[in-house]
């Protein structure tokens, strides 16, 4: 199984990266109301028969064993981005009021690359103030992300990109 | 319809951002309504409403059979609006208004007399017998666990709202529940009947928005004590982890590839149905549904001859025609994964029997990117189509040759949600249905879930159970009360494993 994502999931896990300050993993399960889908966590295990399987803008594609099995070369799966869609998942980008999907690469019906990406609103993002959840301050794994303008170097960001997209 | 808002503390309120988020009807892409859009802080006020309602509100103080007859009138209220929430849970979800007015609206009013049920007939305090020595007697005490999280999908968005609150409440707890993003509509509707059943503010609270930031909070809020959902596997990993922080009491009722498997002495007539109606109802967007036919080889050509010949009778349309039995599926991007998955099939070389793109003949106003026909495949249990849950109406067919090899395929899956057999011989099904490893398996019937008997997965479909006496059970905490009955020091023999001299 190899994973890779378009330009626009690119973005969106990177506006994660500057508002989440732990690792960002993705992970590819199946089941119920999301089907096979891609979930972006923080901090997220992805279990003991989860291996990488590519990654989208530096952050870790991860699949279990039996999905593995299924997808055992290349076949063409690539992380997308939909807007305007939510449904029932944890995954992070649902704050930003869009989804990663699974798309097939070699399908142009359904191969959405071509579609531009969508900024995705700073003022949407409710994620830097974490309060409740806050590390003390001796246990932060870093400085404070900065301002939007600059992002950090981290796992999460495989190059510099500007502010908003 | 108009906007909704966020209930609680008792009271209406827009998210502290003021955003919302639109909720469309599946079958037009008709915008319905305007959802306020919860944060984290929006969360947590509902949870800190719902903390302190249990500590210092009157609900967890009073007597179950109280409580019950709030949930009763609650009932009564839902049984009184039925055709107006059925039509709410159908408009906003997609499902046809039979499956509203037949399962979703009745299925909640009895969820809510099953739970009143619990809360007047399961004791709260249970003897549990005497010891000679030390002379003692123990008692179990059976409580509340304070606040329960509710985390629920868009399938069935009404009636899982209850199957999370009614057991909660009825326990004596208090409850955030966040629906789908998808489905809030109904769950509103629901919110509002039980504040006018006089359930008390902070009992119930309810927080529309994106699971990644809201649903994130109740899962892992300090303040919660107990988490339940009904979604994805994946889903339920991220809330196993997000609620151990805290240590919570998490249950979960996940996905499923569940195996209808119809035995060679079956009555095909009725199997047929039935296999139709285990997959394709609700267009097959059922955590349970029976989406791989293990089909005999002695019965399997006649018997796959006749589902082809009746998923072509079902009629699909305007999901708000009473005549139509199937709607869209959610949203178009549901449609995108099943076409997605049949050209995945037809890679693997499954047999397409029937379906296998979008209808072409809607009516005018309806939106076809929302559609898709009852698919049917011949297929083998390796391949994607066997293996990974679609949640759209494609059904795989997989021929066996013996009950043993039958057992074999239903149970080679990471799941283990539901299961059916189909034998007129009822030793030999009960026989298959012990072997198969899932929490529920109909006999010469599919589907059928009831708010007084346990549901819930093995493996990789779950933990706990929700619905009956163990459902209400697992809201409700465990205390052992042990009582020495001496009135010396006879009876405090065991001190003197510290020392004789205290």
């Amino acid at each position: 199984m190899i994973v890779t994502g378009t330009i626009a999931a690119e973005r969106v896990v990177e506006q994660a990266g500057r508002d989440r300050r732990g690792t960002l993993v993705f992970t590819i399960g199946t089941g119920c109301c999301e089907s096979t889908a891609p979930f972006l966590y923080e901090d997220f295990w992805p279990g003991p028969d989860s291996e990488p399987v590519g990654e989208v803008a530096g952050v870790v594609v991860f699949a279990p064993a039996y999905l593995r099995a299924l997808y055992p070369g290349d076949d063409g799966v690539v992380i997308d981005v939909e807007h305007g869609l939510m449904a029932e998942s944890m995954s992070i980008e649902t704050e930003y009021g869009c989804r990663f999907v699974l798309r097939d690469r070699a399908n142009v019906l359904i191969d959405r690359r071509a579609q531009p990406a969508r900024e995705v609103p700073e003022s949407v993002s409710a994620l830097r103030a974490r309060g409740l959840q806050e590390l003390p301050e001796a246990l932060r794994r870093g400085p404070e992300p900065p301002p939007t303008s600059v992002t950090r170097q981290s796992p999460n960001s495989a190059s510099d990109v500007d502010s908003g997209f | 319809m108009g906007d909704a808002q966020l209930f609680i503390d008792g009271a209406w309120v827009n998210a502290q951002s003021g955003e919302t988020f639109p909720t469309y009807a599946p079958s037009t892409g008709e915008k319905i309504a305007d959802v306020a859009k919860a944060g984290r802080e929006d969360a947590r006020r509902a949870v800190e409403a719902a903390r302190k309602a249990f500590d210092d509100g009157p609900w967890s103080k009073m007597s179950g059979r109280e409580r019950a007859s709030k949930l009763r009138a609650a009932a009564e209220i839902i049984n009184g609006r039925s055709a107006e929430i059925a039509e709410i849970e159908a408009r906003d979800g997609g499902g046809t208004i039979k499956k509203a007015m037949f399962a979703d609206v009745p299925g909640a009013v009895s969820t809510f007399q099953a739970f009143a049920d619990c809360a007047e007939n399961e004791p709260d305090v249970i003897e549990r017998g005497e010891s000679p020595f030390p002379p003692a007697k123990s008692i179990v005490r059976r409580e509340p666990f304070g606040v329960c999280s509710g985390i629920v999908p868009w399938n069935f968005p009404f009636l899982m709202a209850g199957w999370k609150i009614g057991p909660a409440i009825a326990a004596g707890n208090c409850v955030v529940l966040k629906p789908a993003s998808f489905t809030s509509l109904s769950a509103i509707e629901m919110v509002k009947v039980l504040a006018e059943a006089d359930i008390p503010p902070g009992v119930v609270n309810l927080i529309t928005g994106p699971g990644g930031s809201a649903g994130e909070e109740l899962a892992q809020h300090p303040l919660v004590d107990k988490v339940a959902f009904t979604g994805s596997t994946e889903v339920g990993r991220r809330i196993m982890q997000l609620a151990s922080g805290t240590v919570k009491k998490v249950t979960l009722e996940l996905g499923g590839k569940s195996a209808n498997i119809v035995l060679d002495d079956a009555d095909l007539d009725l199997a047929a149905a039935g296999v139709l109606w285990g997959t394709f109802f609700h267009n097959g967007q059922v955590c349970e549904s029976g989406t791989r036919a293990l089909v005999s080889r002695k019965i399997y050509d006649e018997f796959v001859g006749l589902l082809v010949e009746r998923a072509a009778k079902i009629v699909i349309g305007d999901n708000m025609d009473m005549a139509t039995d199937l709607g869209p599926l959610v949203a178009p991007s549901q449609v995108d994964t099943t076409e997605r998955y049949v050209k995945l099939g037809l890679d693997e070389g499954a047999k397409l029997l029937c379906g296998g793109t979008k209808p072409t003949n809607l009516a005018a106003g309806l939106d076809q990117s929302a559609y898709f026909l009852p698919t049917i495949f011949e297929a083998d249990n390796s391949m994607k189509i066997a293996r990974e849950e679609i949640f759209g109406p494609v059904l795989c067919v997989i021929p066996f040759n013996s009950d043993d090899e039958a057992i074999k395929i239903a149970n080679d899956s990471i799941y283990g949600l539901g299961g059916g057999v189909w034998s007129k011989n009822l030793e030999r099904a009960h026989s298959v249905a012990a072997s198969m490893r899932t929490g529920t398996v109909w006999i010469n019937d599919y589907h059928m879930i009831t708010p007084t008997q346990p549901f819930g997965g093995y493996k990789q479909s779950g933990i706990g159970r929700e619905l009956g006496d163990y459902g209400y059970n697992e809201y409700r905490q465990i205390k052992h009360v042990w009582q020495n009955t001496a009135t010396d020091r006879s009876g405090y023999v065991h001190f003197s494993a510290l020392s004789g001299n205290i």
